[in-house]
């Protein structure tokens, strides 16, 4: 690892005021991720994991230092700029998918480059080639209720691609899937990361899905270790 | 747009929902689209009069109407005999006087159809004359002056000038046909503004008279019409009640008992008729279409705020893939406005196409009208409204959508 990071995160808090009482949710938090590296953050629930997600994919701002992704500095965008940001730089899996049900596949894979100075053709090119990529040509005009949960995610996945993003992430994509769809999501992520090197971010308390990660790091009591207690997740 | 095809299909999202307010937008629309035209067709059959308020006398068992001169100076005086008596306003006498240019060819480029009647009335009382841009008024004014100085001066239409191939200056000879063996010798001095006299004449009634005492003076016997040349006497009045007064004094008259007289107006015979009416009248035009419009505004408001409500989640993901607060109210408010807007257009343009031409009009008995043809605002109006109740309706729920928070996307429960 020693490339350059493309994402830095530095001296990083985040707390919450919940009535008088101040949560505090991330601790003066340090996390460099080098171009290319597939990332897996654990941590107990209620670790700050997603709190920690949502800062560096510019979904929410530290209240003390600093987050850059590539050149450009997260922490310090207002609202409109991280949107336009996110929608170039930033793809997004979730663990419901949330993809919009009255769209068919290849139009929920379009929508992000809706908001790109496109051409038709362009974005019907670029929305066909991310659906090649996950394996799902042949059901672009298939809406999300008739495709399988694994198959929602995959449309997810192509979604999160399409814009040819700097950054992947993904908050426990497999937690709502069976075993096999599981492991299939986890080999696609593996795979776009090895083939395009993506940089890839996701969030999981399954330690079997984690393994598949290139660096595993552990969120407890607002900081980053990297040895944690395994018994944590024996549960697996 | 590229943004129209996701507001389409979020319409098609819940048919259901789109259909019945839809549907609702429609029968609302309906019902305001005959509303307004029935009182703009009331209207437009009663402002003019409202606010000219003319009465005519006639003979009352006679058509046409044929009175002695005699009756016209008591008559333009509303018949008025003590101190309290109602005079009206202004007033006008017709006399019609059918002739020819040509004596033994009559035809269309030889007829002259001529009121003769006092030249100033022109300007006072003949309707559109008497509301007279300044320069049409002042060139008509100029050759009223001109048969005032010369009681043989007509004025004549423009086409009718044209038909009988004369212009201004010219002088001719008019046979009478109605009148028999009566020859006016006029000079032609000026021409009506284009519009609706462009076939009429104006004689200058003192010549008319001067013409048959002359007839009678050669022959040694009148004219078999000198009795009868007072066609119609218009007065002029500023109310109902005096018009009603004005009428029985001249009921009550001695003077008008061979031949009898009635007066009666159009206009005051609607307005009368209307009056009665009034408050249904009101109660539509303040109330019921008002109400219409909040109730359209109710409903688009309810659906789209369900439908907001149904879809935060949905519009957070968008949020954060990009999509700009803006971007998202502009959604919401498009899906809003398009099933305003063509719910209300298809609504009220049906509305006009199937009344106006299938069933010839709103069958609604009020006063003497029983048929209402619907305007040719529906056209528009039917749009104008859905945009405007579903832009009132969407506006709030819309910008309810500034609220969502993009970091709820990954909030625990979905
Ligand atoms: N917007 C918020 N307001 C208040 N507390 C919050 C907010 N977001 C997260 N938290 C709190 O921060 C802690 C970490 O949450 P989260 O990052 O979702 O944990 P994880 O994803 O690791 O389970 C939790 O205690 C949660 O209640
Ligand atoms: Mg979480």
């Amino acid at each position: 690892m020693t490339e350059k990071p493309i994402v830095r995160v530095s001296h990083v808090s985040r707390y919450f005021k919940r009535g008088s009482e101040r949560v505090n949710v991330l601790n003066d938090l340090d996390l460099n991720v080098p171009e290319g590296q597939f990332l897996a953050l654990m941590g107990p629930s209620g670790s700050g994991k997603t709190t920690l997600l949502n800062l560096i994919a510019g979904l929410d701002t530290p209240s003390e230092g600093e987050i850059w992704v590539g050149d450009r500095c997260v922490s310090t965008m207002n609202e409109s700029q991280l949107a336009r940001w996110r929608n170039e730089h930033v793809g997004f899996v979730f663990q419901f998918y949330h993809l919009l049900p009255v769209l068919s596949a290849y139009e929920n894979v379009e929508l992000p480059l809706l908001l790109l100075p496109l051409s038709a053709k362009k974005r019907r090119e670029q929305a066909m080639t991310a659906l090649e990529l996950v394996g799902l040509e042949d059901r672009n005009s298939h809406l999300p209720s008739q495709l399988s949960g694994g198959q929602q995610q995959r449309v997810g996945i192509a979604r999160a691609i399409v814009t040819d993003p700097t950054l992947i992430v993904a908050d426990e994509p497999t937690g709502d899937l069976d075993a096999k769809s599981a492991h299939e999501i986890l080999d696609l992520l593996g795979t776009l990361q090895r083939s395009l090197n993506k940089t890839i971010l996701m969030v999981t308390h399954d330690l079997r899905a984690a393994r598949r990660a290139d660096r595993i790091q552990h969120l407890d009591k607002g900081r980053l270790v990297d040895q944690p207690d395994e018994s944590l997740y024996e549960a697996g | 747009m590229k943004f129209l095809m996701l507001i389409f299909k979020n319409l098609r999202r819940n048919m259901v929902r789109s259909l019945l307010t839809s549907a609702g937008i429609m029968v609302l629309v309906f019902v305001i689209t005959l509303i307004w035209s029935i009182l703009g067709f009331l209207d437009m059959a009663t402002s003019e009069k409202a606010a000219n308020f003319k009465g005519i006398v006639t003979e009352k068992w006679s058509i046409p109407s044929q009175l002695p001169f005699s009756y016209a100076a008591t008559l333009e005086d509303g018949a008025a005999r003590e101190e309290s008596d109602v005079k009206p306003m202004d007033s006008m006498t017709w006399q019609f006087f059918i002739g020819s240019v040509d004596k033994t060819n009559i035809g269309f480029s030889t007829f002259i159809f001529a009121f003769c009647m006092e030249p100033k009335k022109l300007l006072t009382m003949m309707d559109e004359l008497d509301s007279l841009q300044p320069g049409p008024r002042a060139t008509l004014d100029t050759a009223i002056k001109a048969m005032e100085g010369n009681r043989q001066g007509i004025i004549v239409g423009q086409k009718r000038l044209a038909a009988i191939e004369k212009k201004v200056g010219d002088k001719i000879k008019v046979f009478g046909i109605n009148y028999r063996d009566i020859e006016l010798e006029c000079e032609i001095v000026g021409t009506f503004p284009p519009g609706r006299y462009d076939n009429n004449t104006c004689i200058n009634r003192d010549y008319l008279n001067a013409s048959l005492d002359a007839f009678k003076a050669a022959k040694g016997r009148p004219h078999p019409l000198a009795e009868k040349t007072l066609n119609l006497v218009w007065v002029k009045v500023p109310t109902k009640d005096a018009f009603s007064k004005m009428s029985n004094q001249i009921d009550s008259s001695p003077m008008f008992a061979a031949p009898p007289v009635k007066i009666e107006t159009a206009s005051s015979g609607v307005s009368n008729f209307l009056a009665a009416y009034k408050d249904l009248l009101m109660i539509l035009r303040y109330l019921l279409a008002p109400a219409i419009i909040i109730t359209l505004t109710v409903v688009i408001s309810n659906a789209i705020s369900i439908s907001v409500r149904e879809r935060r989640k949905e519009m957070a993901v968008l949020k954060v893939i990009g999509f700009q607060p803006n971007q998202i109210i502009l959604l919401v408010l498009g899906e809003a406005i398009l099933l305003g807007v063509v719910a209300g257009a298809i609504s009220s343009i049906g509305t006009y196409y199937f009344v106006n031409r299938v069933i010839g009009g709103i069958p609604f008995q009020i006063a003497f009208f029983s048929s209402f043809p619907v305007l040719d605002g529906a056209l528009w109006w039917g749009a104008a409204i859905g945009f405007i109740t579903s832009f009132a309706g969407s506006i709030l729920p819309a910008l309810s959508t500034r609220s969502i928070k993009v970091v709820d996307v990954f909030s625990k429960v979905a």
